[in-house]
């Protein structure tokens, strides 16, 4: 089906829409929200899986 | 209206039991009908992208009573999946009854469509705390 990367950003998204809308109220804070904590998980993941680059596998 | 933003003469048990049911039906039911549909197609696409890259909906040891309570204690992350799982709802029950959600563990995206039901279902818990804070009246939006 969609290859990791893509997923990964597709559940990024959805959580970070639900989190916009479930504790910002006003459109502006919720675009910034959204924002942030998208960038953060995607940026996030993609770093952590760098930092775990070396370590061997099993 | 009585406390908060709860309809007059609606018990605020079945109004919590509504919003786990079905994502976003407590939210519709207080009016919040944007955040209502939102959380509903983000919470329903999650778990329909879950099922379709194969993930699991865990159910606790069939035929055993025992085995379940002592489950947190012997497997806890298998029982706050469990948790997870049953928070999807309705869409929970439906899918096993129709014999989705079994699970592939072979399958390339296995993990990925756990996460999705997981996560889909961890936010419809989130959504029934939030329906019950509207409903007392501690957040007015």
């Amino acid at each position: 089906m969609l290859d990791h990367l893509t997923l990964m950003v597709l559940d990024a998204f959805l959580i970070a829409v639900f989190f916009s809308f479930l504790w910002k109220r006003e459109r502006r804070e919720r675009w910034l929200y959204f924002w942030k904590v998208f960038g953060a998980l995607v940026v996030g993941a993609i770093v952590l899986a760098w930092v775990m680059y070396p370590f061997p596998r099993g | 209206m009585t406390d908060g933003a709860r309809p007059a003469g609606f018990p605020l048990p079945l109004l919590l039991a509504l919003a786990w049911l079905v994502p976003g039906l407590g939210h519709a039911l207080l009016g919040r009908r944007l955040r209502a549909a939102v959380f509903f197609v983000v919470v329903v696409v999650g778990f329909i992208l879950g099922l379709a890259l194969d993930g699991e909906l865990m159910l606790p040891a069939s035929g055993d009573a025992l085995a379940f309570l002592s489950m947190p204690a012997s497997d806890p992350l298998r029982f706050l999946a469990l948790i997870a799982s049953v928070g999807n709802g309705l869409m929970f029950f439906i899918a096993h009854a129709v014999g989705a959600g079994q699970g592939t563990v072979t399958a390339a995206a296995y993990e990925f469509g756990n996460t999705f039901l997981l996560t889909s279902g961890m936010m419809n818990l989130l959504l029934i705390l939030d329906a019950h804070d509207i409903a007392v009246g501690k957040k007015d939006w």
